[in-house]
């Protein structure tokens, strides 16, 4: 699914990225996380043809048993495949007011990619704008190729040797 | 010949369109099956309630129809909206329609969703689905998921409860609408919503 240009309007001091591609460049801010509204989440989201890498996004918050059990190993794909040309983008959906308790955790979990907290009053707009067949079942993981086209989705906790498969091939494609 | 290649071409073609079509479904992936679509006929079951007792889908149904939701023990945004669905449970009991808690979690044995409804004030109907096999035919993903059905037991809403975790955020009642437009004999005008929820945990 590709997303189109949507002008964003960060709620953070900490500036978004004016493109996609740039969230490579914002990859390793993860002490902090930005909080972002639905247009903010969109231009995360948008792909650039001209430079855009596949791009792995995961949904979790900190109430979520399975999203803090798979993210030791999304920190380790990370960790990974950043070299390899992998951006990574993690969207907690935490409430505003639980933001310390996200940044605690993404701490503890030496998280390294860019980590931002999705904070809108009415949720569906979002997780439709991600996925239209998505209901909101977290975690939820998706893997966009470099046309912006969801590859992967996975509703529950990963199977990181099935994931890492999936992006070994889009990562090498995008050689 | 031509028509032989023709025919060919159709089911080659036809076969191309399914797997497109499964390729972009976000259910496959996860090996669950698609819910039902609205103004399907939900087909009678039988679950045990927590203390094994058997129960039909519709000896628990009321006479105007029913609410079926997928709901946990541990799940926080479940447990955020006990009070809500308890409300509406006895409020919409009033008007006919009864409120049906299923509890597909594998993690949550009976013994804990008994203790959990007791603790929680859950009046309604909580039904034990061991092995998920509700949870699959119903197509549910998360909890809390709701699904209305009317008295002839077709699905006319399946979605979130309300828009908010929070109640104080609370700008779009979907069950509630969807029930008060079901009662009053209307169509339902927003026949789901999607809202962040806990995965239902399957049994692998």
């Amino acid at each position: 699914m590709a997303l189109g240009a949507i002008a964003a309007q960060s709620q953070s001091s900490q500036a978004p990225s004016s493109k996609a591609s740039d969230n490579r460049a914002l990859a390793g801010a993860g002490s902090d996380i930005t909080v972002v509204d639905l247009d903010g989440l969109k231009k995360f989201l948008q792909r650039d043809a001209k430079e855009a890498h596949p791009l792995l996004v995961n949904f979790w918050a900190t109430w979520c048993d399975g999203c803090r059990e798979e993210f030791p190993d999304l920190v380790k794909i990370d960790d990974d495949y950043r070299s390899k040309g992998l951006n990574f983008l993690s969207v907690t959906v935490d409430e505003l007011e639980d933001k310390r308790l996200a940044v605690s955790f993404i701490q503890e979990m030496k998280a390294k990619m860019q980590v931002v907290l999705l904070n809108v009053p009415d949720k569906e707009p979002a997780i439709h704008a991600v996925d239209v067949n998505w209901d909101g079942a977290l975690p939820a993981t998706f893997l966009y190729d470099r046309a912006g086209n969801i590859v992967y989705r996975h509703f529950g906790k990963i199977k990181p040797e099935e994931l890492r498969a999936i992006i070994d091939k889009q990562v090498t494609s995008d050689k | 010949m031509k028509r032989q290649y023709a025919v060919s071409l159709l089911v080659a073609s036809l076969v191309v369109i399914a797997l497109a079509a499964v390729a972009g479904s976000g259910r496959t992936d996860n090996d669950v099956p698609a819910p039902p679509t609205i103004g399907t006929v939900i087909d009678d079951f039988k679950l045990p309630d927590a203390d094994g007792k058997e129960h039909s889908l519709k000896s628990l149904a009321g006479s105007k129809g029913a609410v079926v939701i997928f709901i946990a023990t541990k799940c926080p945004v479940s447990n955020a909206y006990n009070e809500r669905m308890e409300k509406l449970a006895q409020e919409y009991k009033a008007k006919g329609v009864n409120f049906i808690g299923i509890n597909s979690n594998n993690t949550e044995p009976a013994a804990e969703v008994k203790s959990h409804a007791t603790e929680k004030g859950l009046t309604f109907a909580i039904l034990k689905d061991d092995g998920n096999k509700i949870a699959d035919r119903l197509g549910a993903t998360r909890t809390p998921e709701a699904y209305v059905l009317d008295a002839s037991m077709k699905l006319v809403y399946h979605g979130r409860i309300d828009n908010s975790q929070k109640v104080e955020g609370i700008t779009s009642e979907d069950l509630r609408d969807a029930l008060n437009e079901m009662l009053a004999g209307k169509a339902v005008t927003k026949t789901g919503g999607a809202a962040f929820g806990c995965t239902i945990k399957r049994v692998s």
